[in-house]
């Protein structure tokens, strides 16, 4: 049986002011009990083997929230890996870029992304939207997890 | 009867005597003869010779003249080559230059926008977190914080739209100017509701080229002459082909502020204004825009004005089709 921590959100974010921000805004938006901020690919793919690890059942965030750009496993490739795992494909990924010129959308999608958010530069259409977005896979999530249980 | 002459010793002599001098004349007549005909053939010999001479000295000169224009040829095969190998050496350059463009839009994009958006969520959670600690005057200056931000925000945008249209393919087509003149008038006076402006519009022809390029010219060039008229009782806009001007040139006018002609070069540079921003407000691209749009056009657009009485904004193009 697969669990998922009680609203947890994992942020993946290299820029630290961004990742701050964000969290911020999520705090604001009392959206998350509990926020895992992850600064590149490697790291999420030691957090998915954590999660596996875990005694009698695994251990997975609501929403994850992942930047394109990345050091080491940039963000497609975490997503083509979360999204080819049993474990985490059903977990709802947005992803985050900084601008419209990156043309990785419709490859994104392709990879099973939920959402996609573009960075705007003014942070309040950022925050809104990222807690929009946020709060729409949670409450998602949450009742598809309560229709698998009923069943 | 046959009469018989008494036999001579003398006259049988002089009988055979006569009979070896007529055949030595006979054979001297032949020998002359034959010397003759050498003669003559030997003359015919060196008329063939000469002839034979001058073909050779013809041959001669076709060789050296062929031997020119080869060596000519050749000249022109190692220019042409040097050519192509200039024309290799260009597109390299400018292969290598839209390469640059192409990475500086993207640290443009992404590398400038981070550190914006980082001075407008740290000064917005300034307002929101610690608005206890600010006077008027910090909370004042916060907001010229977020107002410079959306400045920078829209001139990083601008200059985004810039380098794109350079890279775009270009997808041509014919283009009703006619309609598409009026469509962007409407289009632009849509945004400004409450302005009252003559539109004037003349007959154009349609050209060949990319639409949504174009539509872009006219979107920059109209909005322009409906924000340089803001605040002039009776403004006209006026758009139309002068058959006359640079072999036929389309062009836009205005009743508006206009400009100084001396900064007249200035006009499509990228970030170059004539105006305060407080004023007019613009990205400072869209002339920038429209000069690159008509370049890749093989056109060329300019601007004659009068300070105060108007501008006239030419274009030109390669794709025009006349009737």
């Amino acid at each position: 049986m697969i669990a998922t921590k009680d609203n947890e959100i994992l942020l993946v974010e290299d820029d630290s002011n961004d990742a701050e921000l964000i969290m911020r805004a999520f705090r604001k938006g009392k959206l998350a009990t509990r926020v895992v901020h992850l600064r590149d690919g490697a790291e999420v793919m030691d957090y998915v083997a954590n999660a596996r690890g875990g005694r009698g059942m695994a251990r997975l965030p609501k929403v994850i929230v992942l930047d394109l750009k990345l050091p080491k496993l940039n963000g497609l490739e975490v997503l083509q890996r979360l999204k080819s795992d049993a474990l985490t494909k059903d977990v709802p990924v947005v992803m985050l870029t900084s601008s419209q010129e990156e043309c990785d959308i419709a490859k994104a999608y392709a990879l099973g992304a939920n959402s996609y958010i573009t960075k705007p530069i003014e942070f309040d259409a950022f925050s809104k939207t990222v807690t929009d977005m946020g709060s729409y896979w949670l409450r998602l999530n949450r009742t598809k997890r309560k229709n698998e249980g009923d069943m | 009867m046959k009469a018989t002459s008494p036999y001579s010793p003398a006259a049988h002599e002089m009988a055979l005597l006569q009979e070896r001098l007529d055949l030595l004349r006979r054979e001297h007549q032949g020998t002359l003869r034959a010397l003759d005909n050498i003669l003559l053939e030997r003359r015919e010999l060196r008329r063939v010779n000469a002839a034979a001479m001058n073909i050779l000295e013809d041959l001669e000169e076709e060789k050296c003249r062929s031997l020119d224009a080869q060596s000519a040829l050749l000249n022109m095969l190692e220019d042409i080559e040097e050519e192509r190998r200039e024309v290799e050496r260009t597109r390299a350059v400018l292969e290598a230059v839209n390469r640059e463009l192409e990475a500086f839009s993207y640290t443009v994009s992404h590398d400038l926008r981070a550190p914006l958006r980082a001075i407008s969520g740290f000064s917005r959670a300034i307002v929101e977190d610690c608005s206890e600690a600010l006077d008027g005057d910090g909370r004042r200056y916060l907001e010229l914080i977020q107002d410079n931000v959306h400045r920078m925000g829209i001139l990083i945008d601008g200059l985004l739209a810039f380098s794109r249209i350079g890279r775009q393919r270009m997808n041509t087509s014919d283009i009703d100017m006619d309609a598409m003149f009026h469509e962007v008038f409407h289009e632009v006076m849509a945004q400004e509701p409450e302005r009252d402006i003559k539109f004037v519009h003349a007959p154009v022809p349609p050209l060949n080229g990319d639409a949504l390029m174009f539509r872009q010219v006219l979107v920059n060039l109209l909005s322009n002459a409906v924000k340089f008229t803001r605040g002039r009782e009776g403004a006209v806009i006026e758009v139309g082909y002068a058959a006359d001007v640079e072999g036929g040139a389309y062009y836009v006018r205005d009743n508006g502020t206009g400009f100084d002609m001396q900064y007249a070069d200035k006009l499509f540079g990228v970030f170059e204004r004539l105006h305060l921003a407080e004023e007019f407000e613009g990205n400072g691209v869209g002339l920038a825009l429209v000069e690159r749009i008509i370049a890749r056009h093989g056109g060329r657009v300019w601007a004659t004005s009068i300070l105060g009485e108007g501008s006239t904004f030419f274009f030109t193009t390669s794709g025009v089709k006349m009737a």
